[in-house]
């Protein structure tokens, strides 16, 4: 998407909003306060906020939890889900009366949740309009619907990328990773060709290759849907090529056939064994790889998917205040989730300088980029500047995958996939059968 | 006594035999019961994901639309396949386990006790100890395959559509047939071993004692173990899950997947509910076909 129509779209959404809410609260001047839950941070202290998140590195949460405890008097009770199912735990929870107060959610249950009332709309709470402001042009309709409802705020933003061992690449007479996906196949064939029997891995399995599907279209020039959300990859002629490449790289063993189910963890241990020489997943799997200390950890560098060729999937997830929350416990709960996902009441990127520098994790606003402490905290094999200018850039966040019914199309587009790849359809009949599944999707009608 | 009246000792004694079973059957109530009956009302209805009202009555509109989709009737059957391995399997297994067990050599006691060990494991992490065994570049079972010359080299079964529905049934017997082993060996315990005796003494071989004398002593148990192990074919969810989530494609896909993605993922709990009415009654009718071909009274 070119960053100018998304930033002219999207301003015309501020500017609509930042109208609105100023009619409303001229309009309101005499309102009490209260009724909009904006109040100050005296009133807000000696809450209790109920937080519920999934087990990546909980001790980082705690700790910043704790600070922002101490700091705002707030109390916090922090649960955590584990991943797996995260999103049926939280929905039991919901639908169980014991909703969160602010929680972490996949980016694809965003405006479902708000739709569905487990979620709030962020809008006219105190600065959320200058934390959208803050972000990436390209980032920002994660967050914000097309209605204007600000659904989320970021937990975390990553961008895929290809991690290869610049050995492998060298030895094969290549003299830079592939800028497109014709040269991907092209150099693995050759790597293949060295004695390297699986050359490319990915995080195929079937809940979670939707993703790759946005990667790879994306890499092959390909716009997947629309600014409203419709599909239109299907009238895309390189689309097909897109899929015939898709299914060429697993079935001509440029990939292992176990990659439809393997997990993340066996990918990294093989290219940081030299099992492998292309590794297509979010920037911050390079720490893994590097500091699990492989015999070929040290060879492994990182570059765009498709270097010149193509952009990248923009990814990240998020954190949500609960819909029922109201009153002083709305202002704690917001002020927790500006500190989590945005700046705290220094103006830091506290918690962002945190995540960078225990798991490389970034974040979409320019100004995490360029923060000297973000700057000290990420690991210097990975090259931070490349991956803002691939944010900035190079990637797509693809606003349709918040929608509401994208879910439904993200849980059959793995069968869909699955059977490309398995030689059960061709390229054709996938892109139809993608296509049916948005259209099922949306209608709630699918199975 | 004269014929026809119960005698105040066996009323009292159904009472208290009630009386004892009173607080189960309250959980059950509570815990089962009640929520079968909000999912049967629920799969009437497009019911609000946010859980605020009832939500609109749609008759049968539900049940039409899972039976006019094919991809159900494939579930279906998947489910129904899967189940049938599971059962012979569990069954298999379970009951050669036994009898072995219920030889006396030395050791027997601690290999009883390691029986308990797998049906300990809860189903999850069955499936991820399964999925590590079945690996395609460093499973053991791939290496004792390999070792046995049964395989030329390792093979990913879980990503291949042919064996994954086999490998996944294979995880959930091993955990299964454990709980058969323990069942049926407290039923062989209770065989007079008089009878064993004296048809080896009529010149009755091992296979003939097994036909004749073992397996009718059985049926009890095994009518309640196969029971069992049609619901939780049936019903397996958590295993499929860890190893394969339904995939590659759709070849591991069973109707409790279809219920989880319906729940959780469409967040159409209407549908959803219809797909679990669908799945109890074919694990009734399965239950009841069990009961019906294999449970006979033991004449005393």
């Amino acid at each position: 998407m070119d960053d100018s129509e998304n930033t002219a779209s999207l301003n015309s959404n501020l500017d609509r909003r930042t109208l609105l809410t100023a009619m409303g609260v001229a309009g309101l001047t005499t309102a009490p306060l209260l009724s909009r839950g904006m109040m100050s941070e005296a009133e807000a202290a000696g809450q209790t906020i109920n937080f519920t998140a999934w087990e990546y590195q909980p001790d980082t949460i705690k700790s910043l939890v704790a600070s922002w405890s101490t700091k705002t008097k707030n109390k916090v009770n922090i649960s955590f889900i584990p991943n797996v199912g995260y999103t049926a735990g939280i929905q039991a929870r919901q639908r169980g009366g014991k909703p969160a107060d602010v929680f972490y959610n996949f980016a694809y249950n965003s405006q479902k949740f708000v739709n569905q009332k487990w979620a709030a709309d962020l809008r006219g709470l105190p600065g959320a309009d200058k934390m959208v402001a803050d972000m990436f042009p390209s980032a920002r309709s994660r967050f914000v619907a097309e209605n204007g409802a600000i659904v989320s705020a970021p937990y975390f933003s990553a961008v895929h990328m290809l991690q290869y061992n610049k050995k492998m690449v060298a030895a094969a007479g290549f003299s830079s990773t592939p800028n497109s996906l014709q040269e991907t196949y092209d150099q693995c064939k050759k790597i293949k060709a060295n004695g390297v029997a699986s050359p490319y891995v990915a995080y195929w399995v079937k809940d979670f290759v939707e993703e790759y599907l946005h990667v790879y279209l994306l890499a092959g020039n390909v716009q997947p849907f629309d600014k409203k959300g419709n599909p239109i990859f299907m009238d895309d002629p390189k689309t097909l090529d897109v899929l015939d490449w898709w299914q060429a790289m697993y079935k001509d063993g440029m990939t292992p056939k176990s990659v439809l189910t393997d997990d993340p963890g066996k990918h990294t241990t093989s290219i940081a064994n030299g099992d492998a020489a292309f590794y297509a997943l979010h920037h911050y799997f390079l720490r893994d790889i590097v500091e699990s200390k492989g015999s070929a950890s040290a060879d492994i560098a990182q570059a765009k998917i498709v270097g010149t060729g193509g952009k990248t999937l923009q990814m990240g997830e998020v954190i949500q205040m609960g819909g029922k929350v109201t009153g002083a416990k709305k202002a704690a709960a917001w002020d927790f989730m500006k500190t989590y996902g945005y700046k705290d009441a220094g103006g830091q990127f506290t918690t962002f300088q945190k995540w960078a520098a225990s798991g490389a994790l970034c974040a979409p606003y320019p100004g995490f980029f360029t923060d000297p402490k973000v700057i000290a905290a990420f690991p210097k094999y990975m090259d931070l500047s490349l991956i803002k200018d691939t944010f900035q850039n190079s990637s797509d966040i693809v606003p349709a995958r918040t929608l509401p019914w994208y879910q439904g199309f993200q849980a059959q587009c793995g069968t869909i996939i699955h059977d490309l790849l398995l030689g059960n359809s061709n390229a054709r009949a996938t892109a139809n059968a993608l296509a049916i599944a948005c259209k099922t999707a949306k209608s709630g009608s699918g199975l | 006594m004269v014929k026809g009246r119960k005698s105040k000792r066996s009323v009292s004694n159904r009472r208290f035999g009630f009386y004892l079973a009173l607080p189960a059957i309250l959980v059950l109530l509570i815990l089962l019961a009640i929520p079968a009956i909000i999912t049967v009302f629920q799969s009437f209805f497009v019911v609000p994901a946010d859980g605020v009202g009832i939500g609109t009555f749609t008759r049968v509109d539900n049940y039409l639309f899972l039976f006019k989709n094919e991809i159900f009737w494939a579930t279906c059957l998947r489910s129904i396949l899967f189940a049938g391995i599971f059962i012979i399997g569990s069954t298999v297994i379970g009951l050669a386990g036994a009898l072995l067990l219920n030889e006396k050599f030395v050791g027997r006691i601690f290999l009883r006790g390691l029986l308990v060990l797998p049906w300990a494991c809860p189903w999850l992490i069955v499936g991820i100890i399964w999925k590590w065994f079945l690996d395609g570049s460093i499973g053991l079972f791939n290496g004792v395959l390999l070792r046995l010359h049964l395989i030329s080299d390792y093979k990913d079964f879980l990503s291949d559509p042919n064996w994954a529905l086999l490998m996944t049934a294979l995880a959930s017997t091993w955990r299964q047939s454990c709980l058969v082993a323990l069942l049926l060996l407290a039923g062989l315990q209770t065989l007079p071993r008089d009878i064993w005796d004296a048809a080896s003494v009529d010149g009755a071989g091992i296979f003939q004692r097994f036909r004749h004398i073992t397996l009718p002593w059985l049926r009890p148990a095994l009518t309640v173990v196969t029971v069992l192990n049609v619901i939780y074919g049936l019903m397996q969810f958590d295993v499929i899950f860890a190893m394969t989530q339904g995939g590659p494609g759709s070849s591991t896909t069973l109707l409790s997947y279809l219920i989880y993605r319906q729940f959780f993922i469409f967040t159409n709990f209407g549908v959803g509910s219809a797909l679990a009415v669908a799945l109890a009654i074919i694990a009734l009718v399965g239950g009841l076909i069990t009961v019906k071909t294999l449970y006979r009274k033991i004449e005393l």
